[in-house]
């Protein structure tokens, strides 16, 4: 008697824990019924997180289509990439994701073509520039969702007060000018270099490629982060750290808590800015500040860039809901919604031309817009651009404080291991 | 007969067990064994098995350049930290140990740094030890210590010491306080009888109470080997391991190594590598529980 109770309390505590655990994770849903799901970025927007604009999407587009629900999962930008991977390597593969890569899936055949993922009306609709930069091997496997471009941002009450009267447009005339800024605003960086781990591969693109630097050479096929133009251009930075016209430990220095933290106190001069700036310093102690922007500066006998970035809707086959997919996505580019999320997103430029026939008339925007065909973008159609990302993330802003060439030298062995 | 009640002996406390086992089952050891896989495994940098690759992932792991100095430095950290708070924490609960008026506050008090969360702890040392905005500049500057502010985390060997200092900081309580457990243990006739005896004062502690704490001594030390050197918040929460790969240990590197240079085989390698130097520490933890076991 007493052993059988036992037997039979020791079952149920065996399923009790098994349900305990297991449990969660049965599929509840209706036979019928599609549930796609979407992790996306966070974009800065008006200081609130996207999830309310993305759920109100949700909930109207599975009231137009009985059927198919959408769940949206808002991500923070340095943490997405991660979460991305986990859920694939873990089997819960997202059906959309929207980030600002999307090389290395489609290069490991896991996504639909920009073509199978929105109807042909809305292909037609998405800018060709962005579409191009939305290629793997010749095919599009990516709709682009939006683009920034930087411009050089600075602080007009710091210039003026170091006299400066005309704005630097090479390198020669960028240390004089910091060195006037530094002469008279004591306590203020010239230049804020965000070379820490949020955004670290920004910085270094314009850096680079104002002196003809690029990281990878589409001809010969091959990533060129340590090429002579490049090293160039960091031992240039690390001439203005020596200086000190910038602020200490850039390679430490993240884009957020940083720099635009110190641009927003008025401790910074110059900083390399996206579309949403502007907005971000009003919400975040900097309205006050009287701000100007104009092109980065170069290398003599090179030329002014820009760097364009874009981010990505992606969709994956995993779970085969081509169908549904396409329906979310056409909704989603439909001109009221496309609106409301890029209103949401903060400011940007639309990546359609729709779109982009009213941001034009925007002049918060139009400076940006006529930037954008000197625009360098980064090589994010290479497969392993994530990897070399990465890499120059970790550790590209030691070269600032170190020796360019090594470290520049080890983020490319690391670039051409990446597999 | 004999044999037949030993067998129901241990089949009766699995209904109590059970629950646990299965836990650990499917918690620990399910996620160590596909660890352990993974790292036999070529795996894509979009988290997509290929298939399986023999050691490859270890003979990468072991031309990882960042891989030497993160070894040391895993080995400076752990060594470090593990010492300085044993001995931090010896006289700590001395005083504890003793009566005097509001020992209960501060019994309760050293507690707090144990009890609050790693993260936020280490996010809070990180905006005091900020190089433009924290606490910590602002003291010495108005106590003239300091002309320019100094950024203490941006400075590799500077923010590894305050990274090991943080790390005494919480471990200080948990060894304290097994440390006062074990000097409860003392009879206090053997304290008596040595006072008589004519040993007083340092001599006392060094000949009487110093050796009856080395069961308690040990445990806490290798327990902290273990946690320290499993350590991930703090390190991850104040410098990222940065700058570059500066302040890394290898279970940040780990990380650092899937996510960055997106390369999950080689940090699952890199993770075994952790979980075996883990299990060496247990095993000497074992022994030394034992040890105690047979020597009170």
């Amino acid at each position: 008697m007493k052993k059988s109770m036992r037997r039979t309390a020791f079952a149920a505590s065996l399923v009790l824990a098994a349900t305990g655990v297991v449990g969660i994770s049965l599929p509840i849903a209706h036979a019928a019924d599609v549930s796609l799901t979407m992790v996306a970025a966070d974009y800065p927007g008006d200081g609130k997180t996207q999830q309310a604009q993305w759920d109100a999407v949700s909930k109207a587009f599975a009231a137009a289509n009985p059927g198919i629900t959408m769940t949206v999962n808002v991500v923070s930008w340095d943490v997405i990439d991660d979460k991305v991977k986990t859920l694939i390597a873990t089997g819960k593969t997202p059906d959309i994701v929207n980030k600002g890569d999307y090389s290395a899936p489609a290069a490991a055949g896991l996504l639909y073509k920009a073509s199978e993922m929105v109807s042909a009306s809305t292909l037609a609709d998405i800018i060709p520039t962005f579409l191009n930069n939305s290629m793997y091997n010749g095919t599009a496997y990516a709709v682009p969702d939006l683009a920034s471009a930087r411009a050089l941002f600075y602080n007009k009450a710091i210039l003026k007060k170091a006299g400066v009267t005309k704005l630097p447009t090479t390198w020669k005339e960028l240390l004089t000018v910091l060195s006037k800024i530094k002469a008279k605003n004591p306590g203020v960086y010239g230049y804020a270099v965000p070379m820490g781990p949020e955004e670290a591969q920004a910085e270094f693109s314009i850096w680079a490629g104002g002196n003809g630097g690029r990281l990878y050479d589409y001809t010969a096929k091959k990533w060129t982060v340590n090429s002579a133009a490049n090293v160039e251009a960091m031992a240039f930075l690390k001439k203005m750290n020596d200086l000190k016209y910038i602020e200490p430990n850039p390679a430490k220095c993240d884009r957020t808590v940083c720099a635009q933290t110190l641009f927003a106190a008025g401790k910074a001069a110059f900083i390399n800015g996206s579309v949403f700036l502007p907005g971000w310093l009003k919400d975040n102690g900097g309205a006050g500040i009287d701000l100007g922007s104009g092109s980065f500066v170069h290398n003599d006998g090179q030329e002014a860039v820009t760097l364009g970035v874009q981010d990505y809707f992606t969709a994956y086959k995993a779970n085969g809901h081509q169908a549904e997919i396409q329906k979310f996505m056409d909704f989603l580019y439909k001109p009221a919604n496309y609106a409301a999320f890029l209103k949401a997103a903060g400011g940007f430029i639309p990546a359609t031309k729709s779109a982009g026939v009213e941001a034009a008339k925007d002049p918060a925007l139009a400076p940006f817009i006529a930037l954008l065909p000197h625009a360098i973008f980064y090589p994010g159609d290479i497969a392993t651009w994530p990897a070399v990302k990465g890499a120059l993330q970790q550790s590209v802003g030691l070269a600032v404080t170190g020796n360019p060439s090594k470290v520049l030298g080890d983020i490319q062995k690391k670039a051409l291991a990446a597999k | 007969m004999a044999t037949g009640s030993i067998r129901r002996g241990r089949f009766g406390a699995l209904p109590w067990i059970g629950p646990a086992v299965v836990l650990i089952l499917v918690m620990v050891v399910w996620p160590a064994i596909e660890m352990i896989r993974t790292s036999f495994h070529e795996i894509d940098q979009t988290g997509i098995a290929k298939g399986w690759n023999g050691i490859t992932n270890y003979k990468n792991l072991i031309h990882n350049p960042d891989l030497p100095q993160t070894v040391v430095r895993t080995v400076i950290w752990v060594s470090v930290v593990v010492v300085v708070t044993v001995l931090v924490s010896l006289p700590v609960a001395q005083i504890l140990h003793g009566k005097f008026p509001g020992r209960k506050a501060v019994r309760f008090a050293i507690i707090v740094p144990w009890a609050a969360s790693v993260v936020m702890t280490a996010i809070i040392w990180r905006w005091m030890l900020d190089g433009f905005y924290g606490i910590l500049n602002r003291i010495l500057q108005d106590l003239g210590i300091l002309k320019e502010p100094v950024d203490w985390l941006g400075n590799p060997n500077q923010a590894f010491i305050f990274l090991m200092v943080v790390a005494i900081f919480v471990s200080v309580p948990f060894t304290t306080y097994v440390i006062l457990a074990g000097l409860t243990t003392i009879p206090d006739d053997i304290l008596e009888a040595s006072a008589i005896d004519g040993a007083n004062g340092w001599k006392r502690y060094k000949e009487i109470i110093f050796p009856l704490l080395r069961p308690a001594l040990l445990v806490s030390a290798v327990i902290n080997l273990i946690n320290v050197f499993n350590s991930f918040p703090i390190i991850w929460a104040m410098t990222g391991g940065g700058p570059g790969y500066s302040t890394d240990t290898t279970t940040t590197l780990a990380y650092k190594i899937s996510f960055r240079d997106q390369d999950i085989g080689q940090s699952a390698a890199m993770a075994t590598v952790n979980f075996i130097v883990i299990l060496i520490f247990i095993s000497i933890f074992l022994k030394v529980s034992k040890w105690r076991e047979t020597s009170s």
